[in-house]
């Protein structure tokens, strides 16, 4: 294990289905409030982790792609100087932070982000009294006028890393109590989340190995000079026409 | 990662045993470093959490899952990562459980009608009042000698549950029939014929180099999506060389969008492309599944030149189809869905699953892996659904005044029935329906007494998959929380269905059989069964640490334990064209789909209706997927509120949503809304497409077919939002130079 922490993730676009499956478990670990029909309606629903679906051709010759986005928690994060109050900055371990009660919801971050990741609470938060019940003690719900993102499930790697401390042991790359919620749901494990400063964790030997010329690796809007700290990994097309006879 | 998984399962016990980790005194170091940036945002002294293994069967899918506990609340759902199906994954709709379990909505108390049928007025009773007057009920029917009119419609169910409600129904004399919207009776009949065993095979993904699909729907909702797309990810990236998936389908699913290739066929014909196939191949491939056919003439009628202009695909594709699949080292040929839901469905089945055959795969890695039986005697998977038209049938005598008491369990026949079935009308002539739902899904929104049952989160159980992972196991479902209404009293709020059951055939003063006086007991009795067997993943010298084992691993499975035998082939005839509701003055094929609220049981929870409809990102409504020039020409855009008017003049109304993918010919529509009830989320949204269709069988087994329905659209002027996420945020810029997608040679690994 490195000394300091650097974390990251890598997505496997070829392994991922577009299910969804990540984006309900980030609802619900999360405290995400209920996306009811007027959210959509005004388009105002909030998803940390969302699935860009891309149309490609026409019927018959026609392809869906899908791409999971979330905070690319950005080693250069264009969100970050922007913010009059230092509601969001940068970590020393890698990420991007929104904190909370000190954001006064100018929205500026939400302006800078070229992924637009971010979402404003634009009502306060509600739930009827028993489902309140599921919600997350870890994680704070966010009130009406403050800025929210996903955070890489911080309270996971806060609690994790105590939790080793206390014990006294290391922790362990692809511990399921380390990993952010998406991680864990996605059954195609197209989702990988580890410690891009140890050598030897998933991500740092899948970087290695798929950012070299020729691998699949690459940075979503790299060029925009962001330093995201998640990798992508292209999907492979084996591009056959389609058949139809008609 | 082995280490890290022990540790996390030794924090998923069950009881007693359970490891508890306490914290050491004060607060752990890390707690007090303020500065340390990423505590800044969470900076919260968290409790203690346990995670607990179950199981949910929901959807008729075996999934195991572990639930984060808090001060005796479920926090979160998460895949069990030891448990073999799913091996860490979860769905979406195991996470929602927890939304059932809380849902804002729940029955929290037995109740009986006071106001007219369907007004939701209601007086709560004690369970003792309400047990008693279904047991009187029934007693009065014994009495008379007419018990057989008294009639339990469930959801099919195997493992201890469904030995009680066998042993239940047989002692009181009633009539169980197991009801699945979706009915997969023509699957588990096809892979009867086909492989000689009913049970749902294995379908070995992960090491396979070529998969087949015809209409199943395997990436997103078709029986056990969350171990396919487990698969899948090893399909695609989990080997050095590359797996291709070719999927045939009359609609662009999911899994179609994952597909290398979608081979569009025109509805109805995916069997007869099977057919073609194996015209292709008999020459090279002798093989006994031909013998019958190639005797009798009857594969050349299949030729690709014969049937290519039917199915609507060329000559080439069939043939070059058929050389992939035949020379690829694993292959596997798989179907469903709705090739499987018109009236040559079971024959589709059939010829799609003799595909598998052909080159052998049964019992090899990366093939076709069959199904042990259980390794307990008398408990087993749920046996398969009733057919559609004992339904139609049971709808007649109730409109006779044949049926006197209706018990019903997760099984919404007045959701799920065609209206050309007339159910609705015929459930009035009912003089007492009971219901056991914990929630008003809409046949229990019209029941006179309701006896509602725990959430499965509050409850135990066994689960025999139907789809089992190749060998021998049994998923074990215990409580992970206590019963969210138990304050209110032993007389009041939920109880376990069995316990239900099992207290009423007492009081009738009927001796059921079982070894044990609660369901705990029976299971875990049950489980000594297990423990005598003495092999499997859990071994203990002691019954209590097996029991403790089992509990904590979500299960018992035994590796070895798999099927040997591969039986002979059954002779497999030939695939008719398939015949519609409707004819050629109907423009389009209705083509009803699963999204994301399973069969309709589930509309009632909030994330399932928010989540995104991956193919539309459409929510919360009902909506038709039509061809964007077609929706040009018709002068349509998205949020038009278009009339669907099949031929039997019934007709509902469903926003239409244009875009590039969808067939010509046909109009895809979401199952799962349009309930006249199912609490907050779910009353009154959408339209239901089921309660539409046209009266269309399955040849041979009688099942509906759900697929064979033409219709017209009229635009009915209204207009309305279709709530969905596209456009949400502002359209991601694709990066030319870094796109997401490779496209590569077929050279390429
Ligand atoms: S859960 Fe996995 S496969 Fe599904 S959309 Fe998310 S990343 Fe893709
Ligand atoms: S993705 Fe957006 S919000 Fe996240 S760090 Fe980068 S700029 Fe900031």
């Amino acid at each position: 294990m490195a000394d300091s922490n650097k974390w990251g993730m890598v997505v496997d676009i070829d392994r991922c289905t577009g299910c969804q499956g990540c984006v309900v478990a980030c609802q619900a670990e999360n405290n995400i409030p209920i996306n009811l029909e007027e959210h959509f309606n005004q388009r105002r629903a909030i998803q940390w982790i969302r699935i860009e679906r891309y149309w490609e051709g026409e019927y018959p010759n026609v392809k869906a792609r899908f791409i999971p986005i979330m905070c690319q928690h950005c080693g250069n994060a264009p969100c970050e100087p922007v913010c009059p109050v230092y509601a969001t900055y940068h970590n020393d371990e890698g990420m991007n932070v929104q904190v909370y009660n000190r954001c006064i919801g100018t929205r500026f971050c939400a302006n800078g982000c070229p992924y637009h990741i971010r979402f404003f609470n634009f009502w306060e938060p509600e739930w009827p009294e028993s489902l309140k019940n599921q919600l997350n003690p870890d994680v704070t719900v966010r009130s009406r006028g403050i800025m929210e993102k996903c955070s890489f499930c911080v309270q996971r790697i806060q609690r994790s890393t105590r939790e080793a401390e206390r014990d006294g042991v290391d922790l362990e790359d692809g511990d399921r109590g380390l990993n952010p919620a998406c991680v864990n749901a996605c059954a195609t494990n197209s989702i990988i989340f580890g410690n891009f400063n140890d050598p030897n964790s998933e991500v740092s030997i899948i970087k290695e190995k798929e950012m070299k010329e020729g691998g699949r690796g690459y940075g979503l809007l790299e060029n925009l000079g962001t330093d995201p700290n998640v990798i992508y990994l292209k999907k492979v097309d084996e591009s056959v026409e389609v058949g139809h006879g008609h | 990662m082995a280490l890290t998984r022990r540790q996390f399962l030794t924090l998923m016990g069950g009881s007693a045993g359970a490891a508890v980790l306490f914290q050491a005194c004060g607060l752990p170091e890390k707690e007090l470093l303020i500065d340390s940036p990423p505590s800044m945002p969470e900076d919260l002294v968290s409790g203690i959490d346990n995670w607990y293994a179950t199981t949910s069967q929901q959807a008729g899918r075996s999934e195991g899952i572990v639930v984060r506990v808090m001060e005796g609340r479920a926090k979160k759902v998460e895949g069990n990562p030891d448990y073999p199906l799913n091996l860490g994954g979860h769905s979406a709709l195991s996470e929602a459980a927890l939304q059932g379990l809380y849902h804002p909505d729940r029955i929290s108390s037995p109740l009986v009608r006071t106001g007219p049928r369907g007004s939701g007025e209601y007086r709560e009773i004690s369970w003792e009042d309400a047990i008693g007057r279904l047991s009187s009920q029934l007693n009065e029917l014994e009495t008379a000698n007419e018990s057989n009119r008294a009639v339990f419609v469930t959801n099919p169910q195997g493992g201890h549950l469904g030995l009680v409600l066998n042993r239940f129904v047989d002692a009181v004399g009633a009539r169980h029939l197991a009801y699945e919207v979706l009915e997969n009776n023509i699957l588990r009949n096809a892979l009867e014929e086909v492989f000689g065993s009913d049970s749902i095979p294995e379908f070995d993904i992960d090491n396979a180099d070529f998969i087949l699909s015809f209409g199943a729907d395997f990436l997103s909702t078709w029986i056990s999506p969350t171990r396919y797309a487990r698969g899948y990810g090893e399909f695609r990236q989990g080997h050095e060389h590359r797996g291709k998936l070719i999927h045939v389908d009359s609609r662009f699913s999911l899994t179609a969008a994952n597909a290398d290739q979608w081979v569009h066929v025109n509805p109805g014909t995916e069997g007869l492309l099977a057919m073609s196939i194996m015209q292709v191949l008999s020459s090279s491939h002798p093989d006994p599944v031909f013998q019958s056919l190639d005797s009798e003439g009857i594969l050349d009628s299949y030729s690709p030149s014969n049937v290519a202009g039917e199915i609507g695909v060329s000559e080439e594709t069939i043939k070059r189809i058929a050389e992939e699949f035949s020379h690829s080292k694993h292959p596997i040929a798989l179907g469903g869905g709705s090739a499987g839901a018109h009236t040559n469905g079971s024959q589709n089945l059939k010829a799609i699953y003799s595909l598998n055959r052909v080159v052998s795969n049964v019992g090899e890695k990366g093939g076709i892996i069959l199904n042990p039986k259980s390794p307990i005697d008398d408990i087993g998977a749920a046996e398969p659904a009733n057919n559609f038209s004992e339904f139609h049938t049971l709808a007649e005598e109730m409109k006779s005044g044949n049926v006197s008491v209706l018990m019903v369990r997760d099984a919404d026949i007045y959701y799920g029935m065609t209206d050309t079935a007339d159910m609705k009308a015929a459930l009035n002539n009912v003089p007492l329906i009971v219901s056991f739902g914990g929630i008003n899904d809409d046949i229990t929104s019209i029941a006179d007494l309701i006896l509602p049952q725990h959430h499965f989160l509050e409850d135990w159980g066994t689960d025999v998959p139907v789809a089992g992972p190749g060998y021998q196991m049994i998923g074990f479902q215990q409580p992970v929380v206590r019963p969210f209404f138990e304050h209110r009293g032993r007389n009041l709020g939920t109880k376990g269905f069995a316990d239900i059951l099992m207290t009423t055939a007492q009081v009738m003063g009927k001796d059921l059989g079982l070894e044990g006086q609660t369901f705990q007991e029976v299971i875990k009795n049950g489980a000594k069964k297990l423990y005598e067997l003495n092999r499997g993943q859990v071994v203990s010298n002691t019954f209590e640490g097996f029991w403790n084992g089992v509990l904590q691993r979500g299960g018992w499975w035994d590796v070895e334990a798999k099927e040997s035998a591969v039986p002979d082939v059954r002779s497999l005839r030939g695939v008719d064209s398939p015949e519609f509701g409707g004819g050629s003055q109907q423009e389009f094929y209705i083509q009803p789909f699963v999204s994301t609220l399973g069969d309709g049981h589930y509309s009632s929870l909030p994330w399932l209706q928010a989540m995104p409809d991956p193919i539309s990102t459409a929510t919360w409504q009902t909506w038709v997927e039509i061809n964007h020039k077609v929706a040009e020409e018709k002068g349509l855009s998205e949020g038009d509120v278009l009339e669907i008017r099949p031929a039997n003049g019934r007709v509902i109304k469903a926003l239409a949503m244009p875009n590039p993918a969808v067939p010509p010919d046909i109009l895809g529509i979401p199952i799962g809304q349009g309930h006249r009830d199912g609490g907050r989320y779910s009353a009154g949204r959408g339209a239901n497409i089921m309660s539409v269709l046209d009266l269309k069988m399955d040849s041979e087994l009688n099942s509906l077919a759900w697929a064979a329905t033409k219709a017209n659209i009229t635009i009915s002027g209204e207009w309305m939002r279709v709530p969905k996420f596209e456009n949400t945020v502002p359209e991601f810029p694709r990066d030319e130079h870094h796109s997401i997608i490779e496209i590569t040679s077929g050279e390429h690994h």
